[in-house]
């Protein structure tokens, strides 16, 4: 390894508040290579970065810049060493321009003192060029797609002449096709000697991008090696220290009446004609590429969006949903994708994000009976198997996973017949995510009619009996689970095919 | 993650100090409060006089209530601008109404109705309007001053008819009416904001609006139910500031009092945007003005001064208080 290693951070050791969070972690990186990071939330990923960015110090250890020994005191320091950190929420003022947020902080002058535009655009461009994208530099980034943003990201790591740039999971908000520009431009950065440290959960990515990989977890280094030399469940097994099973749930349900039903649903410029029922004990998917409209469809079918025509029968009868309270009243609940800024509110405690949506079962002649609440909180948290210190804390001190098995105990507690859950492993570990398929599961053995939204096709394929794909506002085709393989969704979510209406 | 990092700056081992961090992140204003409470009791003798401590919550009395309707729009994630003019008019209103009827219970009627009404005109226009709570209050504001200053002719109108005045004068024992009626809403308020859905609801409202939203909170009433309390408890002080002098001036009344009652507000911790902070916060942060008030004019302070002191209190305390 040695000879052509460009970082070499040895026998990390960190702890907060006396509570050692890395054990001597070992991480050696390669020049020109795509290094996987490992580990569960809460396995020290992020510590580790950001240690090497700089913003915390070891308390033990060295960290070895091509064999030269380096005291990362700073952020500065270490961008001075070549060292980019593109966080998972991009740092982008969307009101600038494409080259103002290029130059942010380091605008070049011309000799009168005045910003020199053209050379900072001359600047953009090439850059640009070099990442294959064509976007002109005076756009004004609030009118980019994602992909774009994160671009600009990228260029602005190449202007600062980095040589090493840290992704953190890049690929939560971008499409299939934003993902395939996105590993194209990293595999041809790593040709120009870049070497890019990749941290993500998905592991499919993983396994078609990365070259390397170190495992963490709970703080140890638990194994590195060659990614050609492992499959996926290796690596699994490695990150939760046990097998974990990637089997589907599925288990044939004896259907009941259908609770859903909707009819020529229609939303200028979301969905079109949308038709389709939901039964009893049911768990129907909705999947397709983003931008598809599922999500918006089904907020409006939840009642947050208004604006749409078409009927909703709710067990047999037509129901007129203007706002989420109605569609509450009508028997829906929506666990929405984008936990922090639709589902959660954190400075609320646990147990009050629990109850939020349901305050009438802990009332007692107007007051809310908080010993109710308590112990209304320990039965979920026993059956959902919510790992939690103190309920009265605020929710953003748990773990993503948790968060949503609290959102979902929020349902619970309203009790809705129709289930509706966006995006419901977003930024959620292996393990818990298995937990939350397993809770879904359960709810439909209790007879609830369940949708799951999602753009993984295998998530979809794992847990739903039916499963519709949509492409630009429409249901493109409609399938029983025995009839799809993940490479037949893509044909459907990408519009190649479309036959939905024709087949009923 | 985070709790880890805040746990960083705490000294470990000692629990003790780990507890004082927390006393002083959570109530940093009764922190500040006793403090300079014990500097005005060693500046001046008669700071500690039982009837100049009446005094102070009798001045303060009617920011105070004020300042809990303020507190309620904050937490809201809102701001209510209009909060003096509008007790101008209340004020107005209330006196036009008593003196037409002879009847007290007319005027109190008028006076909570009337900031009641305001109230829920603000929440309407920021619930239904979409108008930024700056912006909608701001014009409530001059339309509120201007109403006033028109049905009053520009000048003061005092009120005749017997008994009104009594309203802020009555004491019970040693305490004035006012100062019960301040205590006993704070409590009612405390009470609304920690044992009740709607105060759970404005707490949501304020940290997440979408998230409250989707999680079936009927979010444009809580709106429209919080200024509209901001407007009653303006009417309340509207009631004891008129009753006080049996006279409300148009075009002085209630003046700045939106600022003080902001800036107690902003003292007793609560959060700009909205979402974090304390009924309690507010009450010591009212109180905080109030000795301060009393202290600069017990030591004699030219009053021309006592503003920038009390601007430099302001950002000071905040400046301390524990930041997001």
């Amino acid at each position: 390894m040695g000879r052509d290693s460009l970082l070499e951070m040895s026998g990390i050791t960190k702890s907060f508040n006396q509570v050692e969070v890395l054990h001597g972690v070992d991480l050696t990186l390669n020049k020109g290579e795509i290094h996987a990071l490992l580990g569960e939330n809460g396995a020290g990923k992020s510590t580790l970065m950001n240690i090497l960015g700089g913003v915390h110090q070891p308390n033990r250890g060295h960290i070895k810049i091509e064999g030269k020994e380096i005291k990362m005191e700073s952020p500065r320091i270490s961008q001075e060493q070549g060292i980019s950190f593109i966080h998972q929420e991009l740092n982008v003022v969307t009101d600038l321009t494409v080259y103002e947020n290029m130059f942010l902080g380091s605008e070049l002058r011309t000799k009168w003192g005045t910003l020199d535009v053209k050379e900072m655009c001359r600047q953009t461009e090439d850059i640009m060029l070099r990442l294959g994208v064509e976007i002109s530099p005076k756009t004004y980034v609030r009118d980019l797609e994602t992909s774009y943003k994160q671009m600009i990201e990228i260029a602005k790591s190449l202007l600062r002449r980095s040589n090493i740039i840290i992704m953190d999971e890049p690929t939560t908000s971008l499409t299939d096709n934003e993902v395939e520009r996105l590993f194209g431009l990293m595999r041809s950065l790593k040709q120009s000697g870049v070497s890019i440290i990749y941290i993500s959960h998905k592991l499919k990515e993983i396994k078609e991008v990365c070259d390397r990989y170190t495992v963490l977890r709970d703080g140890h280094f638990v194994g590195n090696g060659s990614m050609q030399e492992v499959d996926l469940e290796e690596i699994t097994q490695l990150m939760v220290g046990k097998a974990v099973s990637t089997d589907a749930f599925y288990h044939e349900q004896t259907k009941g009446d259908p609770v859903l039903t909707v009819k020529h649903l229609t939303s200028e410029g979301n969905f079109h004609n949308i038709n389709f029922t939901v039964s009893k004990g049911e768990v129907v998917g909705f999947t397709g590429l983003a931008g598809d409209g599922r999500t918006e469809l089904f907020e409006s079918i939840y009642g947050f969006r208004k604006k749409y025509s078409g009927d909703i029968e709710v067990n047999g009868h037509p129901v007129k949903i203007d706002h989420p309270k109605k569609g509450l009243q009508a028997g829906i609940g929506l666990v929405p994708k984008n936990r922090k800024e639709n589902a959660i509110i954190k400075d609320l405690s646990v147990i009050e994000n629990m109850s939020l949506s349901s305050m009438g079962n802990f009332e007692r002649r107007g007051w809310i009976h908080s010993k109710t609440e308590r112990e209304k909180f320990q039965h979920y948290k026993q059956q959902l198997n919510i790992k939690v210190h103190d309920p009265n804390r605020t929710i953003d001190s748990l773990s993503g996973g948790n968060q949503q098995k609290v959102v979902i105990a929020k349902w619970l507690e309203v009790n809705s017949d129709i289930l509706i859950f966006d995006n419901p492993t977003q930024g959620i570990d292996v393990g818990a995510k298995n937990e939350i398929y397993q809770h879904i599961m359960n709810l439909a053995d209790q007879g609830k009619a369940i949708i799951i939204l999602s753009s993984e096709a295998p998530e979809v394929l794992r847990v739903c009996d039916r499963i519709n794909i949509m492409f630009q506002g429409e249901i493109t085709g409609r399938f029983h689970r025995d009839e799809l393989t993940e490479e037949k969704i893509m044909e459907y979510a990408t519009g190649s095919k479309r036959e939905a209406e024709n087949i009923g | 993650m985070a709790n880890i990092e805040i746990n960083q700056n705490q000294q470990p081992t000692s629990t003790s100090r780990s507890k004082l961090t927390w006393l002083w992140s959570e109530y940093s204003v009764v922190v500040a409060f006793v403090l300079i409470f014990i500097v005005a009791a060693l500046m001046n003798d008669r700071f500690l006089y039982l009837q100049n401590q009446m005094n102070i919550l009798m001045q303060v009395s009617t920011i105070g209530i004020i300042a809990l309707g303020m507190t309620v729009v904050m937490l809201s994630g809102g701001i209510d601008l209009s909060v003096g003019s509008v007790l101008a008019m209340v004020g107005v209103f209330s006196v036009l109404s008593l003196n037409a009827t002879g009847s007290i219970v007319v005027g109190i009627l008028t006076a909570l109705a009337v900031g009641a009404f305001a109230g829920f005109i603000n929440g309407m226009l920021v619930a239904k309007g979409k108008i930024a709570s700056f912006i909608a209050t701001l014009g409530m504001m001059a339309g509120a001053r201007s109403i006033a200053l028109y049905t009053a002719d520009g000048g003061s109108i005092a009120g005749d008819v017997q008994g009104f005045s009594s309203i802020a004068n009555t004491e019970l024992g040693i305490v004035d009416l006012p100062i019960i009626i301040f205590i006993g809403l704070t409590v009612a308020i405390y009470l609304l904001m920690t044992k009740t859905r709607f105060g759970r609801y404005v707490y949501a409202l304020g940290s997440n609006e979408k998230a409250a939203l989707l999680s079936a909170i009927r979010v444009d009433r809580i709106k429209v139910g919080v200024y509209s309390l901001c407007g009653l408890l303006v009417g309340v002080a509207a009631l004891i500031e008129t009753s006080r002098l049996n006279s409300i001036s148009s075009s002085s009344s209630g003046n700045l009092y939106e600022l003080d009652a902001i800036a107690a507000v902003i003292i007793g911790g609560t959060r700009m945007t909205g979402g974090k902070g304390k009924v309690i916060g507010t009450f010591f942060g009212v109180l905080l003005l109030g000795v301060l008030n009393n202290m600069m004019n017990l030591l004699n302070i030219s009053p021309h001064l006592q503003g920038l002191v009390k601007g430099l209190i302001i950002i000071v305390a905040v400046f301390f208080q524990k930041r997001d």
